[in-house]
């Protein structure tokens, strides 16, 4: 998990780089003496109105999206399911037993919520990546099908996220030892169980997803939107497509996990969200400040 | 084969027109898209300046380089040309472009906008020359039939320039020098130069 910060970090910084490098690089005027013939102030003007300063933004946009973007999806797409089967052999999936009282955790309007904000989302990554990789589709009629479902699915996906961030955003807030928990992966580096570091009904990672998911999906909706729609400058456009691209990023990484730790690492986890029920075993160990709150027992290991 | 390129001077061009017009009936534009545009500066002040700016043709053209389905290409005489059977419309060339050159029709799909259409410098696209088909998507193929693009041709002042960069860049090296200040200067010649 700390690795992952680690790179989305620097691909941020990296961003941010870009964007302000060519700051430094417009063209000074050589002869100033003549206010009105001057060829090169007037072809500056000109230049404005046609879209804005391609050296400050339109030069990092075609460099990024020509170098980098479809260069680190890629590398995301391979780098990090391998690291989960990595992990899968190395050190294996959690197991419970699943004996004891079930405790309803997630109700019926929260798995709701859960799914279909699950569906609305995965059409967006799928169709997103779709997109970017869209040359090895060959382009056209399927690949234009897959850009015509990312905008409604986006339109669905909007209003739901916003509901869950209202539904789960009390246990999402930061708690003393968060923090810590990010140095030691939340002792998920571990064999034994019983290293996993108590927490509440939700751990740091899962908060750190669902932050990403909502508030991140809300900037991707909103760049998204003026792509979409073309309704502002050139050069905002250019910005916010930067951002869309870059943010997908971060997305794609934490949606990975997530797949990862729900399908595969956990298991049941899939279930309990099908269900709505986890068992006290599950609880005890693996949200044991939770349990504590649910049961009124001490779940020291 | 030569290097296409536009050349519009602005020392010349008067804001008539008639290049957008031509463009747009030439190629049966639908409305809302405009493959070139005249932007004026200064309008009605001393100093006021007129050009005329379609796709330049780049070389080392951004739109190719951001496309996500490698649907621009650019041809060995320097057209750079889009195929719509492969574009999704997804506007990436347009951000990327420093000059605002590919337009967007709107599409028939959810009201989202159709596939790009950009100034093919009247070279068609990658359909059979002279098929429905180009003529349809792209419209007319004049480069095929050894005309000059329709917006140069019919230009009145010749301020807009089109055909072989050595040669277009040639002219206007001349008339920047013939329309320069002293010796050079209109009639200047005849009038100073017999003893
Ligand atoms: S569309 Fe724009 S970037 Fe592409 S060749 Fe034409 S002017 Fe250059
Ligand atoms: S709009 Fe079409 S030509 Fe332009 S970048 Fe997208 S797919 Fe390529």
């Amino acid at each position: 998990m700390r690795r992952i910060l680690f790179v989305t970090l620097i691909m941020f910084l990296l961003l941010m780089a870009a964007v302000y490098s060519a700051e430094n690089d417009t063209v000074q005027p050589i002869f100033s003496n003549s206010k009105y013939n001057n060829s090169i102030e007037n072809y500056k003007i000109i230049t404005e109105h046609f879209t804005g300063e391609w050296q400050k933004y339109g030069e990092p946009f075609t460099i990024l999206q020509k170098e980098y973007v479809r260069k680190i999806y890629f590398w995301i797409l391979i780098a990090i399911p391998g690291i989960f089967v990595l992990h899968y052999l190395v050190i294996g999936p959690k197991k419970f037993p699943h004996e004891g009282n079930k405790y309803l955790v997630f109700t019926v309007f929260n798995r709701a919520v859960h799914w279909l904000t699950a569906i609305s989302f995965l059409t967006l990554t799928v169709s997103g990546l779709i997109m970017i990789f869209g040359k090895y589709f060959g382009g056209g009629s399927l690949v234009r099908t897959f850009r015509f479902i990312h905008f409604p699915s986006a339109v669905i996906f909007v209003p739901l996220g916003l509901v869950m961030l209202l539904m789960w955003l009390r246990e999402m807030i930061i708690a003393p030892g968060d923090i810590t928990w990010f140095f030691k992966f939340g002792g998920y580096l571990s064999k034994k169980t019983e290293n996993i570091m108590p927490v509440g009904k939700f751990n740091p990672g899962q908060k750190s997803w669902f932050w990403l998911g909502t508030l991140g999906g809300f900037v991707m909706a909103y760049t998204g939107y003026y792509m979409y729609s073309f309704a502002a400058s050139t050069d905002n456009l250019r910005i916010y497509a930067i951002i869309h691209n870059f943010l997908g990023m971060a997305m794609l990484i934490m949606f990975l996990v997530h797949l990862y730790m729900s399908l595969f690492a956990i298991k049941g986890s899939l279930k309990s969200m099908l269900t709505g029920y986890k068992y006290e075993d599950e609880i005890r160990i693996m949200h044991c400040r939770f349990y504590s709150k649910l049961s009124g027992k001490d779940c020291s290991k | 084969m030569g290097r296409m390129r536009f050349l519009c001077d602005v020392d010349r061009c008067i804001d008539c027109g008639g290049c957008v017009v031509a463009c747009k009936e030439g190629h049966q534009i639908p409305v809302g898209v405009n493959r070139r545009r005249v932007i004026t500066i200064n309008e009605g002040k001393p100093g006021e300046k007129s050009i005329s700016v379609a796709c330049m043709h780049c070389s080392d053209a951004p739109c190719i380089a951001v496309c996500p389905v490698d649907a621009l290409y650019q041809r060995e005489d320097g057209i750079v040309l889009v195929n719509k059977d492969v574009c999704i419309g997804c506007g990436y060339c347009f951000f990327a472009c420093p000059f605002g050159a590919p337009q967007f029709p709107k599409g028939n799909s959810f009201g989202a906008r159709g596939v790009m259409d950009k100034c093919t410098f009247c070279a068609g696209g990658p359909a059979e020359n002279f098929s429905d088909k180009e003529k349809r998507l792209y419209g007319q193929n004049r480069i095929a039939e050894g005309k000059a693009p329709l917006c140069a041709s019919m230009c009145a002042t010749k301020a807009l320039l089109a055909g072989d960069a050595d040669k277009i860049a040639n002219i206007y090296r001349e008339r920047g020098f013939k329309r320069g200040s002293g010796a050079n200067a209109w009639g200047w010649d005849k009038a100073y130069n017999k003893k």
